[in-house]
Order: C-alpha cells, then sequence, then structure tokens
C-alpha cells in the first residue's frame, strides 16, 4: 500500500487538490512459462478532483481492472506515479461476484469494520444504514446464496460504503446484471453518491452507463490501454438515468464515444 | 400439489408425477435391500448352505450379541477403541489443520517445508506400527500416535488444498477491507477451507478405525480390535462377527455425526 499512497497531504491543503493524480501509469505482466510480457496499461495520466464522478470506459482486455487494482494497491505498478491524496485507503467494488459465502448479508457488510475492532453497538448501526441505503433491509440475515445477482452487487456496495473510506473504486460492478436492475442500481448509486459527496472511479465497457453517470468519461484504446480521450459530461444534476435519455445530447456523446472507440486511430 | 394449474388433466398430472413417485418406491427398497442380504445368509446358514463354523447365522450372532450387552463385557471395548480413536483423532487433525492453513496460505513455507511432508506422506501407518509401539510402548499412547499421524496428513492435505483453492478475489476483499495476515488466516482461509477441511475429516474417521482395528490385534489388551483378534484365537467366530460389526457401526456413527457438523458449520456449501 505504502509505494500507492504516497502522500497525505494536510487538511488544509487538500481542498485545492485533486483526490487522484495518475502520470505516466504503466504496467505489464510476465508469463515466465511462456516467457511472454503483456503489457497491460501504457503510458496513463489523468487526476480525478475531490467528490468528482469519473467512468472509465474501454474495450474488454484493455487494462481497465489493472488500472483500478493498482489505485487499490492490490496490484504492483511497472513505473508512473500514484497519488491518492486521501485519509482512507480506496473501497473497491469488485468486477466478479466478491460477497463471502460463510457470512451473512450484514455479517458481509459489517466485514470492514469487524476487522477494525470497531464495537458492536457501532457496526450494527452502521450495517442498518447501509441495508436502508442499498434497499437490502428485508435480507438482512440472508445468506448469499439465497440472492439474486442484482442483491449481491448491492451488498459489495454497502461493503464499500460501510466505512465511509473518501474514494470509492468501482469495477463493472453492474456488468453482469440485466438492463432493468442496471437502471435501477446506477440510480441509486447516483442518489447515494450526491448525498456522500465521494470521489467515484467507475469502470464500465458500457457508454450508455459512463454517461448516465460520470461528471467525466475517459476512453481507453484496445491493449496496450491508454487513455485517447478525456470528454467532460454536461447534463445536471441530480440525475435521472431514465428521463435524461430523452436529452439529444446524450446522443450526440453516445455517438462521439463510439466512434472513438471504434476507431481509435481516428482520435 | 393442490396448486398445479387447473389445465392438466388426471393423465397429464400422473405422468408429470411418476418419477417421483418412482423414485420414492426406490429409497423404500433401498432400505430394504440390505435386509435382504441378512435374511439370505440367515436362510443359507439355517440350511446349511454355507459353512455355520465361518459363517453363523445372525440370528445367533444377535444372540451373541445380546448377551455381550447384557454382561457389559462389549462396552469396556467400545469405550478403551472410542477413547484412543478420539485423543488420536484430535491430536492428529489440529496440528494438521494447523499446518494444512499455514503452508496454504504462505507459498515460501509451501516450498520450503512441502517436500518434508510429501516425503513422510506415502509411508504406511500400519508399516510402522512395530517402530511406534517400541518407542512408545504397548500401551494406550503408542495408539494415540499412529492415529494421530494417520488423521495428521489427511487433514493436511484436504486444509491445504481447501485454502490453495480460495478463489483469489476473497482474498484481494479481505486485504481491501484492512484485514491484517491472521485477520485473513482466521476471517478468509478458514471459512474458505471448511468444506476440504470436513472432507478430510471424514476421510480421517474411516482411517482411524482402520488404524485402530490393526493396533489393537498388535498389541493391546482391551478394545474392539483386540476382542475380534482375540475371538478369533479361540475360535468364537460369533463372537468375532459382534466385533466386526460394532466396529463398523462406530464408524458409520462416527462419520453420521461429522455430517451433521458440517450441515451446522457449513451452511452455505451444497451437500
Ligand atoms: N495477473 C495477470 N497476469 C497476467 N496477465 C494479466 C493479469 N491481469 C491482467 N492481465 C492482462 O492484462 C490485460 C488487461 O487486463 P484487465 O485489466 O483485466 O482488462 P479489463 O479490465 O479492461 O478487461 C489483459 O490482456 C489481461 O490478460
Ligand atoms: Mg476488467
Amino acid at each position: 500500500m505504502a509505494t500507492v499512497q504516497e502522500a497525505v497531504r494536510p487538511a488544509a491543503m487538500q481542498q485545492a487538490q485533486p483526490a487522484i493524480e495518475v502520470s505516466h501509469l504503466t504496467k505489464a505482466f510476465y508469463d515466465s512459462e511462456g516467457d511472454r510480457v503483456t503489457l497491460a496499461v501504457s503510458d496513463v495520466s489523468f487526476s480525478v478532483a475531490r467528490g468528482e464522478f469519473v467512468c472509465i470506459v474501454g474495450p474488454s482486455g484493455c487494462g481497465k481492472t489493472t488500472v483500478l487494482r493498482i489505485l487499490a494497491g492490490l496490484e504492483e505498478k511497472l513505473s508512473g506515479t500514484v497519488k491518492l491524496h486521501s485519509a482512507t485507503p480506496p473501497a473497491m467494488v469488485f468486477q466478479e461476484a466478491s460477497v463471502l459465502p460463510w457470512l451473512t448479508v450484514s455479517e458481509n457488510i459489517a466485514f470492514p469494520l469487524s476487522l477494525k475492532g470497531v464495537s458492536r453497538a457501532r457496526q450494527d448501526a452502521r450495517v442498518r444504514d447501509m441495508l436502508a441505503l442499498t434497499g437490502l433491509a428485508e435480507f438482512a440475515t440472508a445468506r448469499p446464496h439465497q440472492l439474486s445477482g442484482g442483491m449481491k452487487q448491492r451488498v459489495s456496495v454497502a461493503r464499500a460504503l460501510v466505512d465511509d473510506r473518501e474514494i470509492l473504486l468501482m469495477d463493472e460492478p453492474f456488468g453482469a446484471l440485466d438492463e432493468q436492475t442496471r437502471l435501477v442500481l446506477q440510480q441509486e448509486l447516483l442518489r447515494i453518491w450526491e448525498t456522500t459527496g465521494k470521489t467515484v472511479v467507475f469502470i464500465t465497457h458500457s457508454v450508455d452507463e459512463a454517461l448516465t453517470l460520470a461528471d467525466r468519461v475517459l476512453v481507453m484504446s484496445p491493449r496496450p490501454g491508454t487513455l485517447i480521450s478525456n470528454l467532460t459530461v454536461p447534463f445536471e444534476r441530480p440525475r435521472d438515468v431514465v428521463e435524461m435519455r430523452r436529452d439529444k445530447r446524450f446522443w450526440d456523446m453516445t455517438y462521439e464515444v463510439w466512434r472513438l472507440l471504434a476507431s481509435p486511430a481516428r482520435a | 400439489m393442490s396448486a398445479a394449474p387447473v389445465t392438466l388433466t388426471e393423465d397429464e398430472l400422473r405422468r408429470l408425477k411418476a418419477p417421483a413417485r418412482r423414485e420414492r418406491l426406490f429409497r423404500i427398497a433401498s432400505y430394504f435391500s440390505p435386509l435382504l442380504l441378512l435374511l439370505l445368509w440367515e436362510l443359507s446358514s439355517q440350511f446349511n448352505l454355507i459353512d455355520r463354523r465361518f459363517f453363523p447365522a445372525p440370528s445367533a450372532i444377535a444372540g451373541t450379541a445380546w448377551r455381550m450387552t447384557v454382561s457389559l463385557e462389549l462396552f469396556q471395548h467400545i469405550g478403551a477403541t472410542l477413547r484412543r480413536v478420539g485423543i488420536g483423532y484430535v491430536m492428529g487433525a489440529v496440528p494438521g489443520i494447523v499446518m494444512g492453513l499455514i503452508l496454504g496460505l504462505s507459498r515460501p513455507a509451501r516450498r520450503v517445508l512441502g517436500p518434508i511432508f510429501a516425503a513422510l506422506y506415502p509411508v504406511p501407518k500400519i508399516a510402522i506400527l512395530p517402530l511406534i509401539l517400541l518407542i512408545f510402548g504397548v500401551g494406550d499412547a503408542s495408539k494415540f500416535v499412529v492415529i494421530a499421524i494417520g488423521v495428521f496428513f489427511l487433514m493436511f492435505y484436504n486444509t491445504m488444498g481447501g485454502v490453495m483453492q480460495t478463489p483469489q478475489i476473497y482474498m484481494d476483499v479481505a486485504r481491501n477491507a484492512g484485514a491484517t495476515r491472521f485477520q485473513t488466516f482466521r476471517r478468509i482461509a478458514f471459512p474458505a477451507a471448511l468444506p476440504s477441511i470436513f472432507t478430510g475429516l471424514k476421510l480421517a474417521a474411516g482411517s482411524s478405525y482402520i488404524i485402530i482395528a490393526a493396533a489393537e490385534f498388535l498389541g493391546a489388551r482391551s478394545g474392539v480390535g483386540f476382542f475380534i483378534w482375540a475371538s478369533w484365537q479361540t475360535f468364537a467366530v460369533s463372537r468375532m462377527f459382534v466385533g466386526i460389526v460394532v466396529i463398523s457401526v462406530m464408524g458409520y456413527l462416527t462419520i453420521l455425526a461429522l455430517e451433521a457438523l458440517e450441515r451446522r458449520f457449513v451452511p452455505w456449501a451444497k451437500h
């Protein structure tokens, strides 16, 4: 972790500073059996302001997960610098199902708190809030295998929110869900973000999802992934994930991003 | 069921339910098929179709078992065997699970210490029984040790396998949540390995009874194994059969108990 969070600045300076600064980030994997080097991420630079909601879109295999895992300190970078200006380590919502099957819904949500010796009463209160926030109140004592895919993702989101970290990293959290469930969860995520003011980096391969959620969209090229565009999304907040589709600009931007993704060389 | 849609005809319903009904019949039959074997044995023995000196009628064996139960003679042997198996089992299982967790989680430990266990594991436990008797004497200590050795390896390999199969994502969740190494060990590796640990516990229970029977044949003055051997030596075949049935039932009940524990402690795994 120490390599990632290189500096935690005093509170007075934080206002002026971005929450995340990534510059010239490069990551390669080495497969010793095939003696093969895979360049996953190449020379990526971007920054995220405090309280900003940024989406990264790109084709699968372009290194989105790798970037996020490096931000989370779960992966070593090869070169470049990554600075997180936050008092707490970032919380992660993983791409694949990550709910612990041996714990109930409540216990899963409480997991980060339970590791830090937080009192039972405080844990219970936080879990109750998270259950309400994510619409899981009826499922508090359910086991993960009794839940639908959408419910499990809600649990993962609740777990990432429970200890109130400043930065939230989300790796295609709704990627495996059906369209309706996804819309519902997107709307809820926006509501939660609007009330908590967290800094969010959200990965998706869906242009539609990126435009629905983000203040800014970073577009990545196919592997080795590098940033090919940085678009500001103009829609006002709070957003209605269905209504905003009546806005012509939504479709203009969709077209623009698709054009970038379809032919990175043109950008 | 009454909830069936009214649009289904009687015949359709009958065909719909036929496989379930057949399955019930099979299940009932499955309870009785072993009894059929007993019946066949009883009749063959009564009509002298098999040698009664080697295969006394089940009714005769049951009579012997009853007399031994009433005289409390059996319980002393059962108690001795249970005590040896119980203590040896725990002595082997606890370190086996702990070492399995450690080597499963730590690649360096696995690389360095793994070969030691791999070299020792293939030695048949019964082959080293004379050595163990030599070191620990003919008392109970030698029985504890030989069972513990057998149980240790099964628990070690099953636990290590379980930990190594833990999906990486659970480790990542723990790390992102800020877990210490010990917390990862206790909150992630252990529960993730629990289904494999129970597989090991059941295998180890079976092998404990094999080992204790052999150990009691060779060097004991009590226990079900000793009782079987002593009956053989005096050609008390009926008594020998009682011993065989008793030790089989003990093994069976132990496995049933472990399965009940498994359902209680691993409710998330499919059984
Ligand atoms: N642990 C790893 N070992 C080897 N190659 C990896 C590893 N993780 C990712 N890669 C490779 O890096 C590239 C980017 O992967 P990833 O970041 O998961 O892409 P995305 O999330 O955009 O689909 C892929 O080619 C993938 O095969
Ligand atoms: Mg990915």
